[in-house]
């Protein structure tokens, strides 16, 4: 996972979804979550997981990046179907649930910088809990660097090769001893920086408001639309479960409509 | 198996608020504790350490898939209480990455913060009965206990799952027996199939014996690799810095900057 590619997208990002509130990102995200997780039936998840795509197409998010992590997790899925679900279509279910959901959390974190997500949650965690996630966003990028260095300078003192798994894990655990050490001294560092800029036992993050407020209420209404669409089939049973396949032939429609558009306008 | 690969909407909604409930309340008794002593020099560190945590689950150490989670390293560090906020923190992150699932977050944390304290409670029982020079041997045990222990934990909650509602699905115009498609207009495009509806399959439930079968399979290659490198880290460390790895970087004593003395 490159989470500096996430960082320069969601930070540097002009999109409708980058000027849109962090707080209805997230109501939005909570109803697409939770109309791929009550939802038993498959169809209505994958019209879901291809309503995503159409959104990262039609935005145009950094698709490579945001299919690639969202397919990481349907890989596991996968190996969970295999383990444990009783049958092909209740598999099919678990790694379609599990990459809808995981391309939901995705384009979140593409469209919206770290600190705009954790801003919500330190209003309801305790103090520390808050304050460290912002401390975790903030070290992730120097122990990643550091760690890279540490690898390449091992790489060329000892090797890192396919070949030798074991001399390539000892220096790897070399490394990340290296990393523990200077990770003990960054906190350190971090502290006293902190308390000389007058740190008192609570970071602050503001969320900058909405660009339009018409795309957030638009963007809120679509995700609405969607948990809506899915309870419906949910509480209906098997009523209206012949037509669910219908929901995966539009938003098929949809993303086939998104790439006609976008090759278009390139 | 530190961190549940399950994806969202396999586990049953009580058995998901449930850990959620659960691992809210371990949180805020963990920062009830960490209060009492001085919090403010704890944030940069548990930033850190989480930060170390989603570091080492990001990288391979051999080219075959396995990553290294380094949570026993963690729990060492840290010790149980802020290594259950680590946890929490370790996880948020995950899910928004996309890799664990927003809703088992809570069964999540509960998971890694067991490795933690588990790992921090046997390596130290170990190096106490082992002596401090046998440090590497001793990480080696813990983290291969610890991980067994928590796999086993985790295999005991796909069987409290097996057969929950999550099981369920719906098989639409699909035969599930043949997996063939079956015309859903055949008998009209309004009336008669909305009427007459179609078949809604409760699934057998999740097979727990090959569930177990394939992690106990998979898992002790994932406990010697994660063993070999906690024991190489921590066997450093203990050379390096010894403080460290048997007091724990947050009982360590604090250096503190020119004219901040007493400050706290």
């Amino acid at each position: 996972m490159d989470v500096r590619s996430i960082d320069l997208s969601s930070t540097t990002g002009t999109t409708g979804l980058h000027g849109a509130s962090a707080i209805t990102k997230l109501l939005a995200f909570a109803c697409v979550l939770a109309a791929v997780v009550v939802q038993q039936n498959l169809f209505v998840v994958l019209a879901c997981a291809l309503l995503l795509i159409a959104t990262v197409i039609g935005f145009r998010l950094p698709w490579r990046a945001i299919f690639a992590l969202a397919a990481y997790p349907g890989l596991f899925a996968l190996v969970f179907a295999f383990a444990a679900a009783p049958d092909p279509i209740t598999g099919a279910l678990f790694v379609t649930r599990a990459v809808a959901a995981a391309l939901a959390a995705v384009i979140l974190v593409f469209v919206t910088p770290y600190p705009q997500i954790f801003a919500p949650l330190q209003s309801v965690l305790p103090e520390v809990v808050g304050d460290a996630l912002l401390m975790t966003y903030r070290s992730l990028f120097l122990l990643a660097d550091k760690f890279e260095r540490l690898r390449r300078a091992v790489r060329l003192r000892s090797g890192l090769s396919h070949g030798h798994p074991l001399r390539a894990a000892k220096a790897t655990a070399g490394a990340m001893g290296s990393l523990v050490l200077y990770a003990f001294d960054l906190s350190q560092r971090e502290y006293d920086l902190m308390r000389l800029r007058g740190y008192q036992g609570r970071m602050r993050t503001t969320l900058p408001p909405a660009r339009s407020r018409t795309f957030d209420a638009a963007l809120l209404a679509g995700a609405g639309a969607v948990l809506i669409i899915a309870t419906v089939f949910r509480v209906s049973g098997a009523a209206l479960t012949p037509y669910s396949w219908l929901l995966p032939a539009a938003a098929g429609t949809a993303v086939l409509l998104t790439i006609a558009w976008r090759l278009i306008r390139s | 198996m530190s961190h549940i690969h399950i994806p969202d909407g396999v586990l049953p909604v009580w058995l998901v608020a449930l850990g959620w409930v659960a691992a809210l309340a371990l949180v805020w008794l963990a920062s009830r504790r960490a209060r009492r002593s001085d919090i403010r020099r704890k944030v940069p560190l548990l930033g850190v350490v989480a930060a170390l945590v989603l570091v080492a689950m990001s990288t391979e150490v051999v080219p075959i898939a396995y990553h290294v989670n380094l949570t026993v390293v963690a729990g060492v560090l840290l010790g149980p209480w802020l290594g259950a906020i680590a946890a929490f923190i370790v996880v948020v992150m995950l899910a928004l990455l996309g890799h664990g699932g927003v809703t088992v977050i809570g069964l999540n944390t509960l998971m890694i913060a067991t490795e933690m304290a588990l790992g921090w409670a046997l390596f130290r029982g170990l190096v106490r009965l082992m002596g401090r020079r046998r440090a590497g041997p001793a990480a080696v045990a813990a983290t291969i206990l610890t991980l067994a222990l928590t796999t086993t934990a985790l295999v005991g909650l796909v069987a409290l799952a097996g057969g929950g509602a999550a099981g369920a699905r719906e098989t639409g115009a699909l035969d599930p027996a043949s997996l063939s498609f079956a015309n859903p207009f055949s008998g009209g495009i309004v009336s008669v199939n909305t009427l007459r509806g179609a078949e809604t399959t409760a699934a057998p439930g999740l097979s727990v014996a090959r569930f177990a079968a394939v992690v106990y399979t998979l898992g002790p290659i994932g406990w010697l690799i994660e063993a070999l490198v906690t024991a190489a880290v921590l066997g450093y460390v203990a050379r390096v810095r010894p403080g460290l790895v048997f007091d724990g970087a947050s009982g360590a004593p604090a250096r503190r900057p020119a004219g901040d003395e007493g400050a706290h």
